[in-house]
């Protein structure tokens, strides 16, 4: 089968070739959504977690649950618990920020022309973490933040929001320019953020989870919260598509053709400083899945923005999740910040796309 | 198509400043629907200034541009784009979309929002893409075609938007040359047969007078020559905007004018000493053309004396635009032309005399080069042997010789070039 497959796809080249890619990353999403209730640091039998699944969130009265005698009743609820409680949970929230970060970086690259854009380089996640840290630093613990936490992001966010607007309306020729911005705000805000987690007065911080990322605060409400943003943010920005198409013409002729241009990448700054905001106040620092996302899905569909955002935002979450359950299974019994594995893939990836640049710059020059 | 008559687009004493420097200087355009306008001028001259002011991509410092009366600037976008389509000179085209997509951009201002483009969409983008000669290459991507092809594609695009009036920056610079014909045809078929205005900022001002109906010539941002492309070229404009010396001829076949411009070749040094002098040659029957292209080509402010109209002399004159004295053909010169000859030989710094025939119909011409003051520069072009000239049995050599003795000897006109460059000290 596999050898028919590689054979259709030299006979029959691009076409083929995308749709194989397609299917594989549908083939591997369905994986991984089936698998991931099932990784951690206390494995569950899979066949366990279907039937936890089935039985439903609620009280699980006998072992005949999990589906064999060898399981104990208490056994049987403490994996309910955990799947249910924790699992779930953190599915959805890498899923809902996997999907932000996605599109978020498809946007930023439209919106800036820009191939190397990311929320996570252009200083955009740092600065939210940044804001959202800054309520540790006022006594406000954790547990009591709620929606404190996003409102605080988004305000942190919105000081290299506000750089880049300017910087890549103004720079928009050298996109290393922006990212060299993006990178030394990062740089900034990440000391500030060390600087207000260390201080950390009432102790209950995990340092690494701010910078690096993780899904372990996931809960229910903070799920419906953040696949809310991003149904919300996704759906504007991917109504921009077209506007995001002609914008690849430059500045000028998208006026000409009647985009209101300042207008439009106002917005699109916005929403994905908030997008940003909500994803990293509930799951930290995690850079890449943007960059990398629409990157991916121009490979499958083509540069048609009207695809690539909602498509950029179903790979950034199957991504992401893919990335937090090797963070969890990587060196066990220890869970990795999710920012590690995400960055293990992007950052080689970011230089593959920064020197290809160069090569073709210098080619054509 | 168009708003109740009027112009399409009129600028009216447009000023725009980019901080210190002034891009245009109260420069008043208008076109007319269905006419084809052609800006001409050297680079930095103002005319994609002028484009993008009409755009409402700048915004004027002074006056204003109306399209179809109504001020660019208060326009809305979309209205404003189905009113106004532009092909800049340089026009990225992003990432690798297939032409009709590319071409499909072009209907933005067309579409409802948030909908997929329309059946007429499509339509409109089919026809265009046919018309373009990409019939069968719809689905190719637009970074697999040559430079050409997408200058061509891009109008394909500004075609699609389907408006009233085209702004065209440079469209043919890419195009190799049965394309530049093919294109500049297209766009004036569109104007004559559909009424639409348009304006192009052309560099080749044959094409420009070959295919516009006027031609409008901007100089630092001051419009310097306006009018029909049959007359408003001429050596003298060539010479004070682009710097280069031209040729005017006329196309056997249109009557069109046509030039073959060069540039001026003389030691820059000299030049700078010599230039912007009055100079009067006196010449006829074609001794004084190379004389005066040569002066003219190094910005001497040049005049012709008593030659017959239709002269070898005085068509070059008229072809390089200077003041002549002519008197009509076959009859001795009159006193009339003597003495606007005398005049314009009063007038200049220097005369130059061409080694012209003498016959008894011109001789009157040599004794009033005797009469000119001493200390009037007077240089005798031509070889030294005067006498094979003399068709006036012997009056001529007489008069050669005397003014021989009062002037400066040179053999050709490259010789004089340089003798007026040199310091008179040299004068012997």
């Amino acid at each position: 089968m596999a050898v028919g497959g590689s054979a259709a796809a030299v006979a029959v080249p691009l076409r083929s070739r995308r749709r194989w890619l397609a299917l594989a990353l549908l083939a591997g999403g369905a994986v991984l959504l089936a698998v991931t209730p099932a990784v951690g640091p206390v494995p569950i039998p899979i066949a366990a977690v279907f039937a936890i699944l089935a039985h439903g969130p609620g009280n699980v009265g006998s072992a005949s649950v999990c589906g064999g005698a060898s399981v104990s009743a208490s056994q049987c609820r403490i994996w309910a618990e955990i799947v249910w409680q924790a699992r779930l949970p953190a599915m959805f929230l890498a899923l809902s920020a996997g999907a932000i970060l996605g599109l978020s970086g498809a946007a930023l690259q439209g919106v800036f022309r820009n191939p190397l854009a990311d929320p996570y380089l252009l200083g955009l996640s740092t600065g939210a973490a940044m804001g959202a840290a800054l309520l540790f630093v006022f006594n406000v613990g954790t547990s009591n933040a709620a929606l404190l936490l996003p409102a605080f992001a988004f305000l942190g966010g919105l000081i290299p929001g506000i750089v880049i607007f300017a910087v890549g309306r103004t720079a928009r020729r050298s996109a290393e320019t922006l990212v060299l911005t993006g990178v030394a705000l990062g740089a900034l805000f990440s000391s500030l953020l060390a600087t207000f987690l260390l201080y950390n007065p009432l102790g209950d911080i995990q340092v690494s989870f701010w910078l690096l990322g993780g899904m372990s605060d996931a809960t229910w409400l903070r799920d419906a919260l953040l696949v809310g943003v991003a149904l919300a943010v996704g759906g504007t920005i991917a109504l921009l598509g077209r506007e995001l198409n002609l914008l690849q013409l430059g500045e000028d002729v998208a006026q000409s053709v009647g985009v209101p241009v300042q207008r439009v990448t106002l917005l699109l700054v916005l929403l994905t400083t908030v997008g940003t905001a909500a994803a990293v106040a509930f799951t930290g620092v995690i850079g890449f899945v943007g960059l990398v996302s629409p990157h991916i899905v121009r490979r499958v569909v083509g540069p048609d923005y009207r695809k690539v955002v909602p498509l950029a935002g179903l790979v950034g979450a199957g991504f992401l999740l893919l990335a937090w359950d090797l963070a969890q299974t990587a060196l066990p019994p220890l869970v990795l910040p999710v920012g590690i594995p995400t960055s293990f893939v992007g950052a080689p990836f970011f230089l593959y796309l920064l020197y290809r640049r160069r090569s073709a710059s210098g080619a054509a020059a | 198509m168009t708003g109740a008559g009027g112009p399409a687009v009129r600028a009216s004493d447009l000023t725009v400043r980019f901080r210190s420097v002034t891009a245009l200087s109260r420069v008043s355009i208008s076109v007319q629907p269905g006419e084809f306008l052609a800006l001409a001028g050297p680079n930095g001259s103002g005319k994609t200034t002028f484009v993008r002011a009409a755009l409402g991509l700048v915004v004027p410092s002074e006056g204003s541009v109306t399209l179809h009366g109504v001020p660019v600037g208060e326009m809305a976008l979309d209205a404003r784009a189905r009113t106004v389509a532009w092909m800049p000179q340089e026009e990225s085209v992003g990432d690798n979309v297939p032409l009709r997509e590319y071409v499909l951009y072009g209907r933005y201002p067309h579409a409802r929002r948030f909908t997929p483009a329309s059946e007429q969409d499509r339509l409109v983008a089919d026809r265009v893409l046919d018309d373009l000669g990409f019939r069968d290459r719809k689905d190719v991507g637009v970074q697999e075609l040559s430079g050409g092809e997408r200058q061509r594609l891009h109008l394909g695009r500004v075609l699609a938007q389907q408006t009233p009036i085209l702004l065209l920056d440079e469209p043919t610079s890419h195009l190799d040359m049965g394309y530049q014909l093919e294109m500049l045809e297209r766009v004036r078929r569109l104007a004559h047969t559909s009424g639409v205005a348009v304006v192009a900022a052309l560099h080749d001002l044959n094409l420009a007078a070959r295919y516009a109906d006027r031609i409008v010539v901007l100089h630092r941002g001051h419009v310097v020559a306006e009018g029909p492309s049959s007359s408003v070229l001429s050596p003298a404009l060539l010479r004070d905007v682009w710097g280069v010396v031209a040729d005017l001829k006329r196309d056997p076949q249109s009557g069109l004018p046509y030039l073959i411009p060069r540039l001026p070749t003389v030691d820059p040094v000299a030049s700078e000493v010599a230039r912007g002098l009055r100079i009067h040659v006196v010449g006829g029957g074609g001794s004084a053309a190379p004389i005066l292209r040569a002066l003219a080509a190094e910005g001497h402010r040049v005049s012709l004396g008593a030659v017959a109209l239709f002269d070898t002399d005085s068509e070059v004159a008229v072809e390089l635009g200077i003041p002549t004295a002519t008197e009509i053909p076959f009859v001795p010169l009159g006193e009339e032309v003597r003495a606007r000859n005398r005049l314009l030989m009063a007038e200049s710094e220097i005369v130059v005399v061409a080694p012209f025939d003498v016959g008894p119909g011109n001789l009157g011409v040599l004794d009033d080069l005797l009469a000119l003051p001493e200390t009037k520069s007077v240089f005798l072009v031509g070889p030294s042997a005067l006498a094979p000239r003399d068709f006036a049995a012997g009056a001529g050599t007489v008069r050669l010789t005397n003014l021989a003795t009062r002037s400066r000897r040179v053999e050709d006109d490259r010789e004089l070039l340089r003798a007026i460059a040199s310091p008179p000290a040299a004068h012997g």
